[in-house]
């Protein structure tokens, strides 16, 4: 659950909106502590990992509506400031290429920023525990934790915007009761209140009193179903949790088989390429 | 998702909308986008949607590459809109909104080469976001060829065949973690190509002046007519809702009629 799957327009507007100021502060922390030093480095790396991210995301799993994320591995090679930055840009792409809302660039960018750098302290912590020769499980407990937290953020945001009235939708001329179309003109157009400003003045209290409980009514029955919401969150998840952890154990275990600073030190630990005709160490 | 296609087609696409300025496409699709935010009547979304698909066929945007990308959230919108929504129109309404939006998001990387859409983000944000931002896309066309090319070479040493997931699955992780070793040597070249070149922090983008202000005009003007009426229609939907069928029906009469004049035309 790196990201939320939820349309543009769906959940209210100080919802979406608080996700962009909270994004965006976090945002020019993590840059401005990255621009301290060794830019340079640091910008091509994240570009890298983020395209990692982006391509692994593309390999869905349609029917449990998941995809890979590989977001524990990119927090464990570019730790926490550098993986808010990451988790924006590929935000940001993904939106681009419709893969996710515009407006929820922000709640995206602090929920897969949120994995990455949990996934990054848990890994580091877990290899600590767990020792190196068990990196396979410390990725993998990581990422089945890691998805716990943040498929339960995801499931807190849709109480949140459930509770609001962003949930109450028109109609128009389409009853959502029957999805029958009513015909507009039926009453001819005066009494709609096109031109004539609607009812008439004596019918009005009783009217309005009628419409504030079918609105009340209206408002409980179109709230987002946050319990099943939850209940098909937490049914499918574990299957995702479950292929997110064995593909993060396996990937990060071969590398750390394969090129273990990475995995133990990050992607800054990396050692200088050498210098052309330099190969050997200029002896 | 197909990146090389999207590039290819902004690249060397020669319709008017690709001749259009950046910024006009950025400000058009933004209105579009808070339409879709704004509407909660299904009629005045697919209307939204067929203007847009209108313009993709006016256009001669290459529709059947657009569309999977279109369509694609909204298997995540369906299952949103199953898990959550309260009646059926209101799940229309969640799929309906993915695919409209994904939809303007997507004319706008089909009809602008992505350093000129980036170059007005970078101006937002900061200067290490966004230059990781053309970094990133420069290198999903590296790591989106190398892993096909990986994970047939995997798929080819180990022999596999169809069912045998575990093995399936083993192949896949080595892929990836080929993939990963990949990224990070590829990180190390383009380090050393920046430092060669003097990078100082900031990638300059140098934003490509309108040849066609006429659509500057004709794209702003459009988005910023279908936000007024849903705005309009918004605010007064006891008095304008019971018409927005109406509206709706012209949009698809305007796809229709572009849809015919251009299929005489080729």
């Amino acid at each position: 659950m790196s990201h939320i799957h939820i349309p543009d327009g769906v959940l209210p507007i100080w919802l979406w909106g608080t996700g962009w100021v909270v994004a965006l502060i976090a945002l020019t922390i993590a840059s401005r502590v990255s621009e301290r030093e060794a830019v340079r480095r640091k910008v091509p790396l994240l570009g890298v990992v983020s395209a990692l991210v982006l391509v692994a995301m593309s390999t869905e799993i349609v029917p449990i509506a998941y995809h890979v994320n590989l977001t524990v591995v990119a927090g464990a090679i570019l730790g926490p400031w550098m993986s808010i930055i990451s988790a924006f840009v590929v935000q940001v792409i993904l939106a681009l290429l419709g893969h996710g809302g515009v407006t929820v660039i922000g709640l995206n960018t602090i929920q897969t920023a949120t994995e990455m750098i949990l996934g990054w302290m848990l890994f580091r912590t877990l290899v600590r525990v767990l020792g190196r020769p068990r990196v396979r499980w410390a990725a993998a407990i990581t990422t089945v934790l890691t998805l716990i937290v943040t498929t339960t953020m995801l499931v807190g945001l849709v109480a949140l915007a459930g509770a609001g009235p962003a949930a109450i939708r028109d109609t128009g001329a389409l009853n959502p009761a029957t999805l029958r179309f009513g015909n507009p003109l039926d009453g001819g157009v005066v009494n709609i209140g096109l031109f004539a400003g609607g009812h008439e003045h004596a019918e009005e209290t009783d009217e309005h009193d009628h419409e504030a409980e079918a609105d009340h009514e209206a408002e409980a029955d179109s709230s987002l179903s946050v319990t099943r919401f939850a209940s098909v969150v937490y049914t499918l998840g574990p299957i995702g949790w479950l292929l997110e952890a064995l593909i993060t154990a396996g990937v990060l275990g071969y590398v750390a088989r394969v090129r273990p600073s990475l995995v133990f030190e990050g992607g800054m630990a990396q050692t200088e390429s050498p210098h052309y005709g330099d190969e050997h160490g200029g002896h | 998702m197909d990146i090389t296609a999207v590039d290819s087609a902004a690249v060397l696409g020669t319709s008017r909308l690709h001749k259009a300025s950046a910024a006009a496409k950025v400000a058009a699709f933004t209105l579009v986008l808070t339409t879709v935010v704004v509407t909660s009547d299904v009629f005045v979304l697919f209307s939204a949607l067929a203007l847009l698909v209108s313009l993709a066929v006016g256009m001669r945007l290459p529709l059947r590459r657009m569309l999977p990308l279109a369509l694609y959230p909204a298997v995540f919108a369906a299952v949103f809109a199953f898990a959550s929504a309260p009646s059926v129109l209101s799940a229309v309404l969640i799929i309906g909104k993915a695919v409209t939006a994904a939809l303007g998001g997507v004319i706008l990387m089909f009809a602008t080469p992505y350093p000129q859409v980036f170059a007005i983000v970078q101006r937002f944000v900061p200067g290490i976001v966004g230059d990781a931002l053309l970094m990133t896309y420069r290198s999903l066309f590296l790591l989106a060829e190398k892993l096909t090319n990986l994970t047939t070479a995997v798929k080819l040493r180990s022999g596999l065949a169809a069912g045998q997931p575990v093995r399936a699955f083993r192949a896949t992780t080595r892929s990836l973690g080929g993939l990963l070793l990949y990224s990070l040597d590829l990180s190390q070249r383009e380090y050393d190509v920046l430092r060669l070149r003097g990078y100082e922090g900031r990638l300059r983008v140098r934003a490509i002046p309108s040849a066609d202000r006429a659509m500057d005009r004709a794209v702003v003007v459009g988005a910023a007519g279908l936000l007024a009426i849903t705005i309009i229609v918004r605010t007064m939907p006891d008095a304008l809702g019971a018409y927005t069928w109406i509206f709706a029906t012209l949009t698809i009469l305007t796809l229709l009629v572009t849809a015919i004049t251009r299929w005489r035309k080729s």
